[in-house]
């Protein structure tokens, strides 16, 4: 992983030249930052690191494997259903993706968001720091000025794309099986409402968009977890014990007050795109919980990260 | 600089706990705006006034047009039932735990209810014109509702005013309705509610009997309108109320017709039903599924007692109830006969002159099934219904 990063410009080779000292930087705080002059400013430098993060992880294989493993999902399903059909016996939602091939998008992300795609952002997230803290090239990262908060910025940029590309991956394949296994036509939404095709691809671009948004909340949840260690695996596994704890939780029927401050009851509540009218007041309260998490576990990320002796 | 160092990290660890203060001051927030805002001013009414007003504006006007949440919220203090629990769509699910359910209401007639449950939505839709849907998302299934010919339309306001005795105004008969309400209730306003961001009145009904397991019943009505906010009943000796329903959101325009109109989808399993009588009409309202689910064999039923504490009598068995049809419904959780088997591994055994059977209590209602077949239902104590059971 070392010689992936190396391979990477984000630094000029002059700064990189530089000894690390983490101490010192973090005695002077932004002081540094002012001493040596930028070379061009800083959004743009902040654009080029997360351009070289974005290589990095959609170049990185197992990423690209479970990207793969999303894609697949969706076909299966598809291929399963047009096999095997909808019976009478089997869940409404399923029998209509044979009825029209739209629906396959909303069932394969109501099955993949309550986990797969979870485990495949939390992979991403709880590698973004301890990843580069255990390869040893976390100290070369923060040798730029400006260094960490740009640097977690970036990471969690990073890690909210690659959620929004996994979640994109789903809907596409989910699209264009169901395009090509099942006719496709206006779509009954779960209100019984009957919505032209058009519309319907619309609300696939919202309901994306929102389980997107449910992603990036984990990632920074993970990111978190990430400062916290500098054993990649143990950030990822924490990420997902936490996601699978909360979804326990979230089925225990006796502790229902809880259940609206769990991240994981929120992911599935994009089906407020598929009533009408669209039910606002519940996707809107999922954004804000959405936000509430990525503000704290961000402002926790930062908090350690900024603060933190970086010894490897 | 250690001491320097350890302040600039507890600076930095400032930032996270001011955010989560942030937030939590954000989910708080509700309550302490509510607080900050002070009691609506309302002008005082007495019990006989408000009463009078209600029926006023219920003869005067139809109810307004409407939409808005409801939250229904049960703890009977049952046993975990084998309904499906969190948000279901299923009915049966109203029984346990806390459900939201969306309502329009357009006029003359208009109405529907969402009852959202995950990826799926089950929609009751008036359309005002003499017929109704039932849409069940998760069985794909659409119910037309006709009624049989000549029967009149039942609807929010009407029993109220077909209860309206031989009295000449609203106000005579409120002070007619107190009367008889009084023998055995006692009955209080409460000024200054928020319900649903409305300044609300709200009517506190309280038992006189001691047998009786309701502590109050509040009635939430908005201090325009008159339109009922909130109901809560309060069991004895909890402060939480055992059953509650009420609207958390409410707006008083008309909202758009398409929530009136239903085509059913493509593909979807329809089925026609007629109603016999006005009273079928009634909507799968929250208390009235519990009710119709005990009581759909019904023969001969008795009462004994009065007011609060009225014991009903229901002939029962057990085999009628494990025959009954179950429909596809019970598949997706809510079937009747499973959640009554429940309900009767947990009941008691008890014996007395009168004979034995079991016994079953809930925070508001007591049920007793004689093993000769007789089924006492009331919302008092068991001891009350075992002295029904001893008069024959």
């Amino acid at each position: 992983m070392s010689t992936v990063r190396s391979a990477e410009t984000a630094t000029p080779p002059d700064v990189l030249a530089r000894p690390a000292e983490p101490h010192a930087e973090q005695a002077a705080g932004p002081g540094v930052a002012v001493a040596v002059p930028p070379r061009r400013g800083p959004a743009r430098a902040a654009l080029r690191l997360l351009r070289s993060e974005l290589t990095l992880t959609f170049r990185r294989p197992r990423n690209i494997a479970m990207l793969i493993v999303l894609a697949i999902v969706p076909v299966l399903i598809g291929i399963v259903l047009r096999v095997v059909g909808g019976d009478g016996e089997a869940p409404s939602l399923i029998t209509q993706v044979a009825g029209n091939g739209l629906m396959l998008t909303f069932v394969a992300l109501s099955l993949l968001v309550q986990l797969l795609l979870p485990l495949a952002v939390a992979v991403v997230a709880g590698d973004a720091i301890a990843g580069e803290a255990s390869g040893g090239t976390l100290r070369y990262l923060l040798t730029a000025p400006a260094g960490r908060t740009r640097l977690l910025a970036v990471k969690f940029v990073n890690v909210a794309i690659f959620g929004l590309v996994a979640c994109m991956v789903v809907a596409l394949a989910a699209l264009v099986t169901g395009f090509v296994l099942f006719p496709v036509g206006p779509v009954t939404l779960l209100s019984g409402t009957t919505i032209p095709l058009a519309d319907g691809l619309l609300r696939v671009l919202i309901v994306t968009g929102y389980s997107a948004a449910g992603m990036a909340a984990l990632g920074a949840f993970g990111l978190a977890v990430s400062t916290l260690t500098e054993v990649p695996i143990g950030a990822v596994a924490a990420t997902v014990v936490a996601v699978v704890f909360s979804q326990v939780l979230g089925v225990i029927p006796q502790l229902a007050p809880v259940q609206p401050y769990l991240l994981t009851s929120w992911w599935a509540s994009f089906d407020g795109a598929l009533r009408d009218p669209v039910a606002t007041d519940v996707m809107t309260q999922g954004l804000l919980v959405f936000a509430a998490y990525t503000v704290v576990c961000g402002s926790i990320a930062w908090g350690r990260f900024s603060g933190r002796d970086i010894t490897s | 600089m250690p001491s320097q160092w350890s302040r600039a990290r507890a600076v930095r660890w400032g930032v996270p706990v001011a955010a989560i203060a942030v937030v939590g001051a954000a989910v708080g927030a509700g309550p302490v705006v509510a607080a900050v805002q002070g009691d609506p001013s309302l002008p005082d009414r007495t019990a006989e006034q408000l009463v009078a007003d209600v029926l006023k504006a219920g003869h005067e006007k139809a109810p307004p047009a409407m939409s808005g949440t409801v939250v229904e919220t049960a703890s009977f203090g049952l046993p975990a039932l084998p309904v499906p629990g969190g948000s279901s769509s299923s009915p049966m699910s109203l029984l346990s735990g806390s459900h939201t359910l969306k309502v329009w209401y357009g006029g003359d007639g208009r109405v529907r209810l969402a009852l959202p449950g995950p990826m799926s939505e089950t929609d009751v839709i008036s359309t005002g014109k003499g017929e109704a849907w039932l849409w069940q998302s998760d069985t794909n299934t659409a119910t037309r509702f006709k009624p049989a010919q000549g029967a009149a339309k039942a609807d929010g306001a009407e029993p109220a005013q077909s209860a309206l005795p031989t009295a000449k105004t609203p106000d005579q008969v409120a002070a007619e309705i107190l009367k008889v309400a009084g023998t055995n209730t006692a009955i209080t306003v409460e000024n200054g509610q928020h319900i649903a961001g409305r300044a609300a009145y709200q009517l506190v009904l309280t038992p006189k009997d001691t047998s009786s397991l309701v502590k109050e019943v509040k009635l939430a009505l908005d201090g325009q309108n008159h339109i009922p906010l909130r109901v809560q009943v309060f069991a004895k000796g909890t402060a939480e109320p055992a059953f509650e329903v009420g609207f958390t959101q409410v707006t008083f325009s008309t909202p758009a017709p398409e929530n009136f109109a239903f085509t059913p989808p493509a593909g979807a399993k329809i089925q026609e039903k007629t109603i016999g009588s006005p009273a079928g009409e009634k909507k799968p309202g929250a208390a009235g599924a519990g009710q119709e689910a005990l009581g759909k064999d019904t023969k001969k039923p008795r009462t004994f007692g009065s007011g609060w504490a009225t014991v009903a009598e229901v002939p029962f068995s057990l085999a009628d109830l494990s025959k009954a049809p179950t429909s596809e419904q019970g598949k997706h959780g809510g079937d009747p006969a499973r959640v009554l088997d429940t309900l009767l591994k947990s009941a008691k055994q008890v014996s007395g002159p009168w004979g034995s059977g079991k016994v079953l209590q809930s925070k508001l209602v007591s049920a007793l099934l004689t093993d000769d077949g007789r089924l006492f239902v009331g919302a008092v104590t068991p001891e009350a219904l075992t002295a029904a059971a001893g008069q024959k």
